[in-house]
């Protein structure tokens, strides 16, 4: 938890425009940091009104920043013009008092990708104010089910930009990314049995006879952490991606393991394995070795994601409803993230290492909603005509 | 050597070396963390016999409707025994040579994630799989496939439906 209290209070004291208020953004609704983008000018065509439009709701969206047009902290001037094909943005950021320049940046691309070039200047300015990473850049990956089958999609952490990756009538599981966030590693039936797969290789990445799923890609790159049941039983195995080695990691003749995820350093794997009885996580070395069980609250604990925050946020059965907590697997010190009466799974930490992504059901409808671990409000960003479940937040 | 003399056998040395892990577990340095769950959870009766081969090299489908499914207790994948005459029928009919094998398809409730619940789909295939092994079917024509909670056989949302969607369902080839 200290690392958390960290968060909300060093890092977020920010002078306002009086020069002297202490903001404290750990409060809910409160103290977040004005910006003013009223004096920013934009054409009058459709792609530098999409700039400013994603921009500012990137920037409320953030969690730190309430864009206002009158007085504020923070002041952006700039433009933003088209010419042509072409979109090009100026985008300067002043404290409003002292006057002192924060950023100075021009950005250019193709008007077909004013969203990322929004979503990039908004991070830049998120950085420059607060020194802090931001999620606007980022991808979820996703699966999206309707009738019986299921297909991956992948769009901006904001919902916007969906593009269906698979178009094989089967059935998605379980997606993650690539740690050069430019490929998803996921399970799927297209070949008739389970099998690991990776897109943009037609091969799969792991097709032994039985089980193979949950892949999930070392942070250096060069192994895979999956569930296979070749040996007779569903366990964790590593999986060189260049030699094609194979490394079994736990021994659970009584018991099947799931989800594993790699700790940001990569020398340790978080999965679900019920051994104990229930579905618990549980925390292997990538040598092997003897096993951690982290997790004992709730009657069930599933999908584990480990932050570069280092906490690792999972999704819990406490009374008869699945909630999202985070765990420090150090001290184990737990925190549940407020929410509704509604079923919230699959969590997935957005690069600024304070939002999690994750499905929400309700009414037996999933949709993928954004939660705020600092008690911001949580925001729906997919829902609606099928249900979007397991989403994943590139790194 | 008739073949009632080799399935004995067969099934002696399956025992044997059932025996022979089960002895050494105690060595395992995982015992300590396990070994309080004994007997808990599913226990695949024999356990551990490797599948061969790569995915692509078996057949994916077969025929559902000569068989009823294996239903399950909630995360539990141990074939209880008054669904055991279901698997003992199913290899009944493939030691008589009828069909040349079987595809044992794992599935699960809605509860729980969708990722974990393949590798729980997969154990029951599995523990089915396993208690086929036992009354002397060649492993090598018993695949499995987990499908999770992806394929329920109700849409409804209550224990009557997650009843008759914890299942394990035969696909004679």
């Amino acid at each position: 938890m200290n690392r958390l209290l960290l968060l909300t209070g060093a890092c977020l004291l920010v002078l306002t425009a009086s020069g002297q208020r202490v903001i404290d953004i750990g409060k809910k609704g409160e103290g977040k940091i004005g910006i003013n983008l009223s004096s920013f000018k934009t054409g009058s065509d459709s792609a530098s009104h999409t700039f400013i439009s994603v921009l500012k709701a990137d920037l409320n969206r953030s969690g730190y920043f309430s864009v206002t047009s009158s007085g504020g902290g923070i002041n952006v001037v700039g433009s933003c013009t088209s010419g042509g094909s072409q979109l090009r943005a100026d985008c300067q950021v002043y404290k409003s008092a002292s006057r002192q320049r924060l950023l100075g940046k021009s950005y250019s691309a193709p008007a077909s990708s004013v969203r990322s070039l929004a979503h990039k200047a908004a991070d830049e300015i998120l950085y420059a104010v607060t020194g802090k990473k931001g999620m606007a850049s980022a991808k979820l990956a996703l699966v999206y089910k309707k009738g019986r089958g299921s297909e991956l999609v992948v769009c901006d952490i904001d919902g916007h930009n969906k593009r269906q990756i698979t178009k094989d009538r089967s059935i998605v599981v379980g997606p993650g990314w690539s740690p050069d966030r430019k490929n998803v590693v996921y399970t799927s039936y297209k070949g008739g049995y389970p099998n690991v797969y990776l897109t943009g290789r037609a091969k799969p990445l792991s097709s032994h006879a039985g089980l193979n799923a949950s892949g999930a890609i070392s942070p250096d790159g060069k192994s895979l952490a999956l569930i296979m049941s070749r040996d007779g039983n569903p366990e964790l195995y590593l999986k060189s991606l260049r030699t094609g080695l194979l490394k079994r990691l736990t021994e659970t003749r009584r018991g099947d393991e799931g989800s594993p995820c790699w700790s940001p350093d990569g020398n340790h794997i978080a999965y679900v394995s019920n051994t104990s009885g229930r579905a618990q996580i549980y925390i292997i070395s990538k040598k092997g070795g003897t096993p951690m069980r982290l997790t004992t609250s709730g009657s069930e604990s599933f999908s584990p994601d480990w932050g570069m925050n280092g906490y690792i946020a999972f999704s819990s059965r406490i009374g008869g409803r699945y909630r999202i907590a985070m765990i420090n697997p150090a001290t184990k010190n737990l925190k549940l993230v407020e929410t509704d009466y509604a079923d919230y799974e699959d969590p997935s930490w957005a690069p600024d290492g304070r939002h999690i992504v994750c499905s929400r059901t309700s009414q037996y409808r999933s949709s993928i909603y954004l939660l705020d671990t600092l008690k911001d409000s949580h925001v729906a960003l997919i829902s609606g005509s099928g249900d979007w479940v397991s989403p994943a937040c590139s790194p | 050597m008739s073949n009632k003399v080799f399935k004995f056998m067969f099934l002696m040395v399956l025992a044997g070396t059932t025996a022979f892990m089960s002895g050494c577990k105690s060595k395992n340095p995982n015992t300590g963390l396990y070994g309080s769950d004994a007997g808990l959870y599913g226990d695949p009766l024999l356990g551990d016999v490797p599948l061969e081969g790569d995915s692509g090299d078996w057949p994916a489908d077969g025929d559902r409707s000569l068989f009823d499914a294996v239903y399950f207790a909630y995360d539990s994948s141990q074939v209880n025994p008054e669904e055991a005459g279901k698997c003992e029928a199913v290899a009944k009919h493939l030691n008589k040579g009828k069909g040349q094998g079987v595809i044992v398809e794992g599935h699960t409730d809605e509860r729980g994630s969708h990722d974990y619940n393949l590798a729980l789909g997969e154990r029951r295939a599995l523990a089915v799989r396993d208690y086929l092994i036992s009354l002397g079917v060649d492993p090598s024509v018993i695949q499995t496939k987990s499908y999770g909670e992806e394929m329920p056989d109700s849409a409804g949302h209550d224990e009557g439906a997650w009843r008759l969607n914890r299942r394990s369902v035969f696909a004679i080839y």
